[in-house]
């Protein structure tokens, strides 16, 4: 029988949150997940492994074990010290050492401390000196130390698919240099991606000079750069947008998923959550209006949403626009003339624009509007125009001088010329166009016109069948080179591993971006630390250059690079112009039938190029929580209308061509339209990414890259058992009991308890009696952890720092879908919906929360009381530890957490291939995958075998090095108590918006103390009295209170409030739904 | 009817328990004292590529034990000297003798010399030389009196019991800084107590008895 926690709260007296439609309408499935001790067979050995097959392998297994014992003896194996011919200067085996490098990412770069073990680069983490401030990383850099040690790197020089010596490569290239210069590179097209590197520049200029007849051209696929073009359209120079989110007290969003998706979300993340702090001086809470068609990140976190159909959000952002102008009263001009009709092809039904624009034009000068790199120029320069009008720019929006982009054209002129016969020799620096290109191109076959194509690629893909020449790319952890990171400043690329496979010297692992363009140009100088050392004394200018070089690569960027704030003028004739041209086809596009569609960039695996990384794969989308796959994204309502369920494969046909796949019903989806995330469905990749969900790519056109209109769907058929997609958003469901707490502004002011919810169910909390006896707390310090529910967004860094840091295996997708995921971080994703709403509208716009979850080092902890070999009790600091060498694997413990925050090893992750698990000990070791991805493990925690039980200790190697270095430092004297913040668990240096913050409690000015003190502190499910040591800080909404869609709690406080004083369920209560204990 | 079993049978679940006891304890005292590394490590000298004397070094020379193991007040890992570093010495001293051929082709080619590893402790242990070095644990109390040895050999158990005995009473092992190197140091146990709490005290020593001060 199934026993209920004894306090468990009568479900519908608490805010009533989901994380999944089954859970809110309590399907059979949800039902039957939530019931099973442990999910789906995870007691039992089940299919392949039948009883007889275990015990054939455990008698196996056993008779080794005896070999073994008999022929080798007893003693230890002898082992080797090795130490050093000549040991480096400085060096000290076993301290980790940092370096301060970068990611370059399209056109900006990620600014990265990365530590390094023995010489191999293991985690990586943000660089805090940089000028754009300690800004964490994003999920996407946290997984790249994954990419340099992926063994399906291409690790060969190939020519016609042959391995070649590098040689050969080099000497081709010298006899092709010295061609292409006595033609002045006439036939020569060279395609590149976008980069911020001002070396890369440099050589460009060079090869111009060399080549004057090349012709340049850029592709890529998912192309944010649109937020800098727009600007350098509407200020009539080349300038890179700075937002200032942090500054502004209104934004609103055009699609535009700042939080998420657009170029340097980890920057905005990080202004985000300062802009929504709420300070005991009463400076209140930043407010975000989205418009958006996709459920995205940033519209999870805002205040107000409007969800639309891709093709009429320009005709609301252009009603936006004309509202503000006619509230703030300004003159009737060229710019409104010019907007008049897209505006009113937009009714703006229930006033939310007319609302919205009030609220904008209240706060001149500190508000911001801004636009997603999916909507076209016109919405960007309604952006700008509005920003310009209410005083924006130099107060909440930036903008710095940008390098002028040289002219290059895009893939569909090189096709062009290629199929024109044009193009002699193809040089594909970045990216993977036969995949990536638009499906209406055909590039494939475009390719083969060229008579030689020469490509520094990564990895073997769909573009290497047509390469003649392949160069193996090396990982930016390998790579010197440079880049600019947002803000314009130079930030460093350097090595910290010699290339992987690339022999003793390292020469034959492959080449950078950079070397590889000089040997393209025949440069003089092809080394590419010569070549960044000469860029950098060019923009360092006058001065040492030696100290200047040292400094450079000590700090990581070249201080004071970043450009100055340029205060350009308004130019308004490019927005009429562009205005007057688009607005015609864009109330057109508003107005055209079928279903629309949205292509956008994933959250895991970007525009594909994290296809083959693992962390991100099994990285549950922050909205969806799909892993290892992708899926189209339907509203609820549009599903009804088409008799669709989750996972029903759909075919959609769309300008004559078809894709299929899966169903994945989203609640907050714009009605009438289909998300389709890119990036997945890949032909040729590694192991880890091939067969992972479909190919959006083939529906997309150069005309309408971001969404297009018209698509029709067709039912293929029901999901049967293989169509299941992995998806851990009911994992750990916590059967509405009360774990997230949010309010709205006004009502925290005016009752700060709410939030906290001190009037709830903690009112009834029991005596705090323990039965129990508990080891007491003497350490000097006594942990704990506050996590900032205002400040996170949901982005999912932590979850891949905390992978990396602590060894956490990757279990593959059948794992996942069994409910036996590793993270010892999730993020629960919850929805609430209105609560005055039937159940069919729950789903249609949601409020969302987002709460990371993971151990919280109970007090009384109940754990450790079922544990029969005392594997997991608690130390003198208040840590809930772990001994994985006691633990035998009964599982208990997992089963009496309340939290479901502990992990169990089913098997042999670290040792296994994946698709092999239920062979067991049988199943063959791949070496050179698993050696390899045995360098990307911290050396400073253990790795855990099957059978063992683990879980998040606030990072308990980082607490005791600290402490470690302190004592060390402190040597024979008393001062041992580590200073607040030294310590800094992987998960809170990852956060972009510092919603966690670690210390020590028995200090009460520590950070953390503070925090614990603020009325919207709250421990999840305290009345069961654990004593969590983590706490909470509630989310606080800040409505407006004009706007249609407000209320005056969060539709979850509001829903419970109202029932509990009318002491009766409410409208919307489900039937069936179980009272009281259940 | 006649007994099947004869009376003698009585006898004999009593006899099978009792050999079973004894058969039991044996087994457990032979386990206890054969599979524990008071047996199995300690004593293990193996026969290292170079002859090197410990005792020659430091006992007739003098050198600090840092000058080789010059980690040891920064690192986990106390270091073993590189090539270079006997080369410093030996490129007057013995310059040509035979047992040091090892160490000037490493110096010459650059491969390291293969000393074999005597001193281990289990991957999921993590034991750290500067935190006791620094905090006044000499090098004694885990590798005895290595500086009269002429082979290293492994001197004291290493168990967990072994070190837990220190971290439960540090009191009876804490030295001043100085003479954490000095390995002949020694004071009569009375007065090694009285001076090691007043040391324990003024030093805040909280030597971690749980989980988490050696396993992560």
């Amino acid at each position: 029988m199934k026993n209920d926690a004894p306090a468990r709260p009568a479900p519908w007296k608490e805010p009533r949150y989901w994380r999944s439609l089954d859970e809110l309408a309590r399907t059979p499935p949800f039902q039957e997940w939530l019931q099973g001790e442990f999910p789906d067979g995870a007691q039992a050995l089940e299919h392949p492994v039948s009883r007889r097959r275990f015990l054939e392998i455990m008698s196996a297994s056993f008779l080794l074990a005896g070999l073994g014992l008999g022929g080798a003896g007893c003693r230890r194996p002898e082992e080797a010290i090795l130490p050093f011919a000549r040991i480096p200067e400085g060096y000290d085996h076993g301290v980790a050492e940092y370096y301060a490098t970068a990611m370059p990412v399209r056109g900006s770069a990620i600014p990265l401390l990365v530590k390094t073990h023995e010489g191999r680069p293991v985690k990586i983490e943000g660089n805090p000196l940089h000028p754009q401030g300690r800004t964490g990383t994003d999920a996407f850099a946290q997984a790249s130390i994954l990419n340099l040690y992926d063994p399906d790197r291409l690790r060969r020089f190939t020519r016609q698919g042959q391995a070649v010596a590098p040689a050969a490569a080099i000497d081709f290239l010298a006899s092709q240099a010295r061609e292409w210069a006595e033609r002045r590179g006439s036939g020569l097209a060279i395609l590149e991606g976008r980069a911020s590197s001002p070396s890369r520049e440099r050589i460009e200029r060079l090869l111009r000079r060399r080549y004057p007849e090349a012709r340049w051209y850029i592709h890529e696929p998912i192309d944010l750069q649109i937020a800098r073009a727009s600007a350098a359209m509407a200020l009539g120079q080349p300038l890179a947008p700075a937002y200032r989110m942090d500054l502004a007290r209104r934004i609103v969003s055009f699609d535009a998923d700042l939080l998420g998706t657009e170029e340097d979300a980890h920057r905005w993340i990080h202004q985000h959550a300062r802009g929504r702090q709420l300070d005991d001086d009463g400076r209140d809470p930043a407010r975000l209006y989205v418009l958006e068609s996709l459920m995205t990140l940033t519209g999870a976190n805002a205040d107000h949403r409007l969800r639309l159909e891709p093709a009429r959000i320009p005709a609301a952002a252009a009603r936006l626009w004309w509202e503000v102008h006619r509230q703030a009263g300004w003159a009737a001009d060229e710019e409104s003339a010019a907007l008049r009709a897209l505006a009113n092809s937009y009714a703006d039904p229930n006033s939310w624009c007319a609302e919205c624009a009030r609220d904008l034009v209240e706060s001149r000068g500190q508000c911001l509007v801004v636009a997603g790199h999916r909507q076209p120029m016109a919405v960007h320069l309604a952006a700008w125009s509005l920003n310009h009008r209410l005083g924006n720019i130099g107060r909440t929006v930036h903008v710095r001088p940008a390098p002028a982009a040289a002219e290059k054209e895009g893939l569909p002129e090189l096709a062009a010329s290629l199929r024109a016969g044009q193009v002699e020799a193809l040089v594909i620096l970045d990216g993977n166009p036969a995949y990536t290109a638009p499906a209406d191109l055909d590039w494939r076959s475009a390719q083969r016109m060229a008579r030689t194509v020469i490509r520094l690629a990564a990895s073997e893909d769909e573009t290497s069948a047509a390469c003649d020449w392949q160069i193996p790319a090396l990982h930016f952890l390998e790579s010197w080179g440079d880049a600019r990171t947002g803000d314009g400043t130079v930030t460093s690329v350097q090595p910290l591993i010699q290339p992987l496979f690339g022999g003793a010297s390292g020469k034959d692992g492959g080449w950078t971006d950079l070397e590889f363009l000089a040997r393209i140009g025949g440069l003089e100088e092809q080394r590419p630390r010569e070549i960044v050392r000469q860029t950098i004394r060019e923009l360092a200018g006058s001065g040492d250059a030696v100290r200047q070089w040292r400094q450079y690569l000590h700090d990581g960027f070249l201080a004071g690079s970043a450009p100055a704030p340029a205060s350009p003028a308004w130019q308004p004739g490019a927005a009429l112009e562009c205005w007057h041209s688009a607005a015609g086809s864009l109330a057109a596009q508003a107005a055209s039938p079928g279903l629309q569609v949205v292509f956008h960039r994933d959250y895991s695996v970007d525009d594909g190029r994290y296809i083959n990384n693992g962390w991100l794969q099994e990285m549950p989308d922050p909205i969806t929580k799909l892993t290892w796959e992708n899926a189209i994204l339907i509203s609820p309502r549009t599903a009804r209308l088409h008799k669709l369920a989750h996972f029903d494969r759909i075919e959609i046909a769309l300008r004559g061509r078809t894709v299929e796949g899966p169903v994945w019903i989203q609640p907050g989806m714009a009605d009438n339209t289909l998300g389709l995330a890119l990036g997945y469905g890949r032909e040729r990749t590694g192991r880890v990414g091939a067969g992972s969900g479909y190919n959006a790519y083939r529906l997309r056109t150069a005309a309408a890259l971001h969404a297009d209109t018209g698509a029709q769907i067709r039912l293929v058929r029901r999901p049967g058992k293989k169509d299941r997609i992995a998806c851990t958003q009911d994992h750990g469901a916590l059967e509405g009991r009360p774990i997230v707490r949010e309010a709205s502004l006004d009502q925290f002011r005016a009752d700060p308890g709410l939030a906290s919810g001190a009037m709830r169910i903690e009112a009834h909390r029991p005596p705090a009696a323990s039965l129990y006896s508990h080891p007491p707390l003497t350490g000097l310090h006594q942990w704990g952890m506050a996590v900032d529910l205002n400040a996170c967004v949901g982005c999912s860094a932590c979850v891949l720092a905390c992978q990396s840091e602590n060894n956490v295996p990757i279990v593959g997708r059948g794992q996942v879908a069994r409910g036996r995921e590793m993270h010892w971080l999730r993020i629960d994703r919850y929805y609430a919906g209105p609560p005055d709403r039937p159940l069919d509208e729950q789903g249609d716009d949601p409020q969302v929360v987002f709460q990371p979850m993971m151990c919280q080092q109970c007090e009384h902890a109940p754990c450790e009381y079922v544990c029969p070999v005392n594997a997991t009790v608690h130390d003198e600091e208040g840590l809930n530890v772990m001994a994985y060498n006691r633990c035998v694997g009964t599982r208990y413990c997992a089963n009496n957490c309340p939290y479901k925050v502990r992990r169990f090893n089913f098997f042999d992750y670290h040792r296994r291939p994946l698709d092999r698990l239920y062979r067991g000990p049988l199943a063959p070791k791949a070496p050179d995958e698993r050696d390899l991805i045995q360098w990307a493990r911290n050396p400073d925690v253990t790795v855990r075998m099957r059978g063992v039980m683990e879980k998040c200790t606030y990072c308990v190697q980082r607490i005791q090095q600290a402490k470690i270095a302190r004592k060390i430092a402190a040597g024979i004297s008393g001062d041992i108590r580590v200073p607040d913040g030294a310590i800094v668990p992987a998960c809170a240096e990852a956060c972009p918006a510092e919603a966690i913050v670690f210390g020590d409690l028995s200090d009460p000015n520590s950070r953390v103390s503070v925090l614990r003190r603020q009325a919207r502190c709250y421990r999840a499910l305290e009345f069961l009295d654990v004593r969590p040591r983590t706490s909470y800080l509630a989310r606080i909404r800040n409505p407006n209170s004009r706007m249609p869609d407000w209320h005056e709690h969060p539709w979850s406080l509001e829903d419970a409030l109202r029932r509990r004083e009318g002491g009766r369920p409410g409208q919307a209560e489900p039937a069936g739904r179980p009272e009281g204990g259940g | 009817m006649p007994g099947v079993f004869p009376k003698w049978t009585n006898q004999l679940p009593l006899n099978i328990a009792a050999g079973l006891a004894i058969a039991g304890a044996a087994v457990a005292a032979g386990l206890g004292y054969y599979f524990t590394p008071k047996y199995t490590r300690v004593g293990y000298q193996p026969i290292q590529p170079v002859p090197y004397s410990h005792a020659t070094h430091v006992e007739q020379l003098g050198m600090d034990c840092r000058y080789c193991h010059a980690g040891v007040e920064r690192s986990w890992f106390a270091g073993l000297p590189d090539a270079s570093r006997c080369m410093n010495c030996h490129h007057q001293v013995l310059a040509g003798d035979p047992r040091l051929a090892p160490v000037r082709d490493s110096m010459q080619t650059g491969a390291p010399v293969a000393w074999i590893q005597i001193h281990r402790t289990p991957d999921y242990v993590y034991f750290h030389h500067a935190a006791h070095i620094r905090r006044g644990v000499s090098c004694l109390h885990c590798h005895g009196r290595v500086d009269q040895f002429e082979e290293v050999r492994h001197d004291q158990p290493l168990s967990m019991s072994f070190c837990l005995e220190c971290h439960r009473r540090p009191e009876a092992y804490l030295r001043p800084l100085d003479q954490v190197y000095n390995l002949g140091w020694n004071t009569d146990p009375a007065r090694q107590n009285e001076q090691g709490r007043l040391l324990a005290l003024t030093g805040d020593m909280r030597p971690p008895l749980s989980c988490s001060g050696c396993h992560r």
